[in-house]
């Protein structure tokens, strides 16, 4: 599974650095390096929410507060 | 074959002295460059009076095409006298390069020039003529690619003297110790610096005298391309893709997702951007093949422009500042470059508005390129790196 996160400007001001971390850290805790990919991306055109996230293409707009739900229900969810 | 020189000092002051008694000229004329360093008597005030005005006259004069007879005749009418020493005394060294490979080599009573071709040491001769009453030393040759010639004041071979070293650092010392840092540096002024951070050493970082070393080395000339914001028109992106890439020699800097994902479409090059936050405050950079750096883009420009200004003010330039360059982060990548590798640089700014940064919630006004730009721009100029700007 390939997830992007935006670390563009506006994504980084509204929090991409805390999402990335938190998102290895549940990668590494649930054992899923060898079947999650994560990747950064530039600007998806999409800023006037939150952090844009893309789930094997499909986009999402993630907090950082809500990014261990986000991460059970669309990432774990679809494994 | 055009010589491109790169040029750069540090000075120390006395310990406790607010002025530098040693005063740095840089100067460009339309076939050459011209580097003087003049070390006035005493201290403070006093010291940084008559090295200003030595150097000053040297350097207007020398623009001008006086002869040194000339020249060192107008300074010795020219300098207040001491009134405690009765003498009216600055001491100087002239280093000139032409653009066709001549150089010409003037010294009066500072430490000898260093002078390093194919990693060693080339002995300057003795060649002294007597201008009222002052020896002087000439010396005319052929500079060439890779060389490097070192002015100092003579506060680095007093450095440590009677603390750490019983005679200070013996001019062979120094010399050895700037041909071990011309292998490991690749800037004049980190060459520069590190010397001058060896005296502060040896001087127990209270320095006894004015120290100063200014650093000319005989480089290729290094262009470098920077591109930042999406063309207004996005008819354009392709014309501006291309200019901004059309020099094979040219190093190329992308700063801005959306210009990089335009770079990287025109060119169909795959770009990789990294997860690594290596300071909080930079989004990490990306990789494109053919594109030398890529990064975010004005949050990145910011902390450039942050460093550059930092760079001018030439008293903060320590070796902490040279540390803060070698860090892996996007701005710190761009500003070394720009600092350490780059002679000139043509800037591609594209002036579309990116209306998601339109956003009061924002932290930071992210609709500010232009206005980074313009700083940038501004630096760079302070630098004497010619600029060109072209807008899409």
């Amino acid at each position: 599974m390939k997830i992007t996160i935006c670390i563009g400007s506006a994504c980084h001001l509204k929090g991409s650095r805390e999402i990335i971390k938190e998102m290895q850290d549940l990668v590494a805790k649930n054992g899923l390096g060898d079947k999650v990919d994560l990747n950064g991306a530039f600007c998806s055109g999409n800023c006037v929410n939150g952090v844009c996230v893309t789930v094997d293409g499909e986009l999402f707009s993630v907090q950082p507060e809500n990014t261990k739900a986000f991460f059970e229900k669309e990432v774990m969810g679809r494994l | 074959m055009g010589v491109t020189v790169d040029v750069g000092y540090k000075s120390l002051n006395k310990f406790t002295e607010i002025l530098c008694g040693d005063r740095v000229e840089i100067l460009k004329t339309k076939d050459s460059d011209i580097l003087i360093l003049a070390d006035g008597m005493g201290s403070g005030v006093k010291a940084n009076i008559l090295s200003t005005l030595t150097s000053k006259i040297l350097g207007t004069m020398f623009l001008n095409g006086a002869t040194l007879e000339e020249c060192v005749d107008t300074i010795v009418e020219t300098l207040p006298v001491c009134q405690v020493r009765q003498v009216a005394y600055s001491t100087f060294s002239i280093l000139q390069v032409f653009n066709n490979g001549d150089a010409y080599l003037v010294e009066f009573d500072n430490p000898g020039c260093i002078f390093i071709r194919d990693g060693k040491l080339v002995e300057i001769p003795k060649n002294i003529r007597e201008i009222d009453n002052k020896k002087i030393n000439e010396f005319r040759f052929k500079v060439k690619r890779g060389d490097a010639l070192i002015l100092m004041s003579d506060g680095t071979i007093h450095a440590g003297v009677g603390q750490l070293l019983n005679f200070g650092w013996l001019w062979e010392d120094i010399a050895a110790y700037a041909l071990k840092q011309y292998a490991v540096t690749v800037s004049a002024i980190r060459l520069a610096t590190s010397i001058c951070h060896a005296c502060d050493e040896l001087y127990m970082f209270r320095p006894g005298d004015d120290t100063t070393v200014a650093c000319m080395r005989i480089i290729d000339s290094k262009p470098v391309n920077l591109m930042t914001g999406p063309a207004s028109n996005k008819e354009d992106d392709e014309a501006m893709v291309a200019a901004f890439t059309a020099d094979p020699a040219a190093k190329t800097i992308v700063c801005g997702g959306t210009s990089a994902t335009i770079v990287s479409r025109v060119l169909k090059k795959r770009m990789d951007v990294s997860l690594d936050y290596v300071d909080p405050d930079i989004p990490p950079i990306a990789y494109m093949d053919g594109i030398d750096l890529v990064t975010e883009g004005v949050l990145t420009l910011n902390r450039v422009v942050q460093l550059l200004r930092r760079y001018n003010k030439k008293e903060a330039v320590a070796e902490d500042f040279f540390l803060e360059l070698d860090k892996p982060n996007g701005a710190s990548m761009v500003a070394k470059m720009i600092i350490e590798d780059c002679t000139e640089i043509h800037l591609f700014v594209g002036k579309a508005i990116n209306s998601a940064y339109q956003n009061p919630s924002l932290p930071f006004d992210l609709g500010i390129r232009q206005n980074l730009v313009d700083q940038l721009k501004k630096a760079l100029e302070e630098m004497g790196k010619p600029v060109t700007v072209t807008y899409y």
